[in-house]
């Protein structure tokens, strides 16, 4: 682990002026638009109201959509040649993937931040100390299997394609998933496909933060993408290494 | 500063003497499907030298060059740097290399990005030393789009940062204006005065004639010279013809008596003679309208026609280059 590269790459992230109108702004608008849409309480979950229900699922959905845009930065560098001049240098491959994983997982904080303070100043969600933490911590730990999917398409897209499957991948998770809209309305079918998701999950941990929820079994079944997704890395990793 | 500090009261000589080779190729072979990049090379360069690598493109000088640097693999044959694996060498940072179209970064600036490579590397020189010899100082601070020359500069620049024994470059001067070429060599000097190595694969005969001590001329994958420039010009014996010759073909240059390599750019003839009066007789007799004639001594620039264009006995893939050579000077 090279603490000079990996200062370097979160210096570059922080620069990327566009990344962040659009990691900050794409999941508070979609979170104000919907509160402001719909209202009452969620059904299933007595006492907690929709703009809460919400802010959870949001939360979730800012954290994938920026650790997602992190990783596939790599497709980027592999085809400009960069990397290739990474390897005239002694930075290992291995340092390089872990300082775009912890690069996702360091903008996927402050991503989640500004969702919850939206709700907090704008909607007067209210939550304990305790119940922040929550929200904003848990998501951010839950947020690793998606900054390990996003270097992954980052490692197997190229130049052109991987813009294409980062969309498809936000949608999925973030539809499918129920993380971009609430899956509690989703007909029967799309509730089954929705339990396999990782986004899922993800927003269940920020539902969590309001009382009830499947914590442990959403926090067991993210360590499961996470072991799946760092396979699939590592799995890339030794064959682009073999291959030179 | 040295990658290999001699102990005290040994002679230069003698601690260059149990040194292992700067670069020591041997047996290399390389194919990319059907193609055979490079086909048994055999290469010991000395601690110290600095080295032309020259051939016409497609004779193999970047795969000879990128297995140097691990960046491919040898089909077989081996390749050590200083005794170490080529990516051993890297790590220690005894190689450092410039790749012709080596990738940077705009969203960083210069200083960031040595400040950066400098964090890789366990003994790297000051970054403001790097900035000053590359003559980067000025827009150190500078983000986003560079000159062509600049950037070649901080690909060199990003090189140095180690502190290398041995330097790779890879058509170093491409792109390069003349202010940027002039400090470029500058710095190559002031780089090989200490002592340390250059391989530097190139297109500018002008500059292996001027810079290097030894020139190992590679083509259709194989080493076929190797030595000094004023050895590589004595192998080929005979004057340098040129002349403009309107409305002439390359095939009708060969039929010239005393020709014994030609090459045609637009008008103008370039012709290595073994026996120039004559050439330049026939040449009168059958081109009235030849003018401009100029014989004189080969050059390294007439001495690599000759030896690249050489077709007496040469297999079938050896011609194929040749083709290729004298299609891109057509």
């Amino acid at each position: 682990m090279s603490m000079g590269f990996l200062l370097f790459e979160v210096r570059r992230i922080t620069r990327a002026r566009k990344f962040w109108v659009v990691a900050f702004l794409f999941p508070t608008l979609m979170y104000l638009m919907q509160a402001n849409l719909f209202s009452g309480e969620i059904a299933e979950k007595t006492g907690v109201d929709f703009s809460s229900y919400l802010l959870g699922s949001l939360a979730a959905f800012g954290a994938l959509f920026v650790a997602l845009n992190v990783g596939t930065r790599v497709a980027f560098e592999r085809s400009s040649g960069w990397q290739r001049q990474l390897r005239l240098t002694p930075l290992t491959a291995t340092s390089y993937l872990v300082a775009k994983l912890t690069t996702a997982m360091v903008v996927a904080l402050p991503a989640i931040t500004v969702v919850a303070l939206t709700g907090f100043a704008l909607e007067g969600v209210r939550l304990p100390v305790l119940g922040w933490l929550h929200l904003v911590l848990g998501v951010w730990a839950g947020t690793l299997p998606f900054a390990l999917l996003g270097v992954f398409i980052g490692q197997i897209a190229s130049a052109e394609t991987v813009q294409v499957l980062t969309t498809v991948s936000h949608m999925l998770l973030g539809v499918l998933g129920g993380a971009l809209f609430p899956s509690v309305a989703f007909p029967q079918w799309m509730q089954v496909v929705s339990a396999v998701m990782p986004s899922r999950w993800l927003a269940e941990i920020g539902h969590s933060a309001f009382g009830g929820g499947q914590t442990a079994l959403a926090a067991a079944i993210l360590a499961g993408w996470t072991v799946l997704l760092g396979g699939a890395v590592a799995w890339r990793y030794v064959r682009d290494s073999a291959r030179v | 500063m040295n990658a290999y500090p001699r102990p005290n009261g040994e002679s230069m000589n003698e601690a260059i003497g149990r040194l292992p080779a700067a670069v020591s190729v041997s047996g290399l072979h390389r194919s990319y499907g059907d193609v055979r990049a490079v086909r048994g090379v055999d290469l010991e360069i000395a601690p110290g030298e600095v080295v032309a690598l020259l051939g016409p493109n497609g004779a193999g000088k970047s795969t000879l060059v990128d297995t140097i640097l691990g960046l491919s693999r040898p089909d077989a044959g081996e390749v050590r740097v200083f005794g170490y694996s080529p990516r051993e060498a890297i790590t220690r940072g005894v190689v450092g290399a410039t790749l012709q179209d080596g990738a940077l970064l705009e969203d960083v600036s210069i200083r960031e990005l040595l400040t950066m490579t400098a964090s890789l590397h366990r003994a790297p020189l000051p970054i403001a030393d790097v900035l000053r010899r590359t003559g980067l100082t000025d827009i150190a601070d500078r983000r986003g789009k560079l000159s062509g020359g600049q950037r070649q500069r901080l690909r060199l620049a990003v090189t140095l940062v180690s502190d290398p024994s041995l330097l790779v470059l890879d058509e170093p001067t491409v792109a390069m204006d003349v202010e940027s070429r002039n400090v470029f060599w500058a710095s190559m000097r002031e780089f090989t005065s200490a002592g340390r190595t250059v391989l530097f694969a190139s297109h500018y005969l002008d500059e292996a004639e001027e810079f290097a001590d030894r020139v190992v001329l590679l083509r259709a994958g194989v080493i076929i010279a190797d030595g000094t420039v004023a050895e590589i010009r004595s192998v080929v014996a005979g004057r340098s013809l040129s002349a403009t010759v309107p409305g002439v073909t390359l095939d009708r240059l060969r039929g010239l008596p005393g020709v014994v390599a030609a090459e045609l750019r637009g008008q103008r003839a370039e012709l290595v003679c073994a026996d120039s009066d004559a050439t330049a007789r026939a040449l009168f007799a059958r081109f009235p309208e030849a003018h401009d004639v100029e014989i004189g001594a080969v050059g390294l620039e007439q001495a690599f026609l000759a030896l690249t264009t050489d077709s007496a006995t040469d297999s079938a893939a050896d011609r194929a280059a040749v083709g290729t050579t004298e299609s891109e000077a057509a």
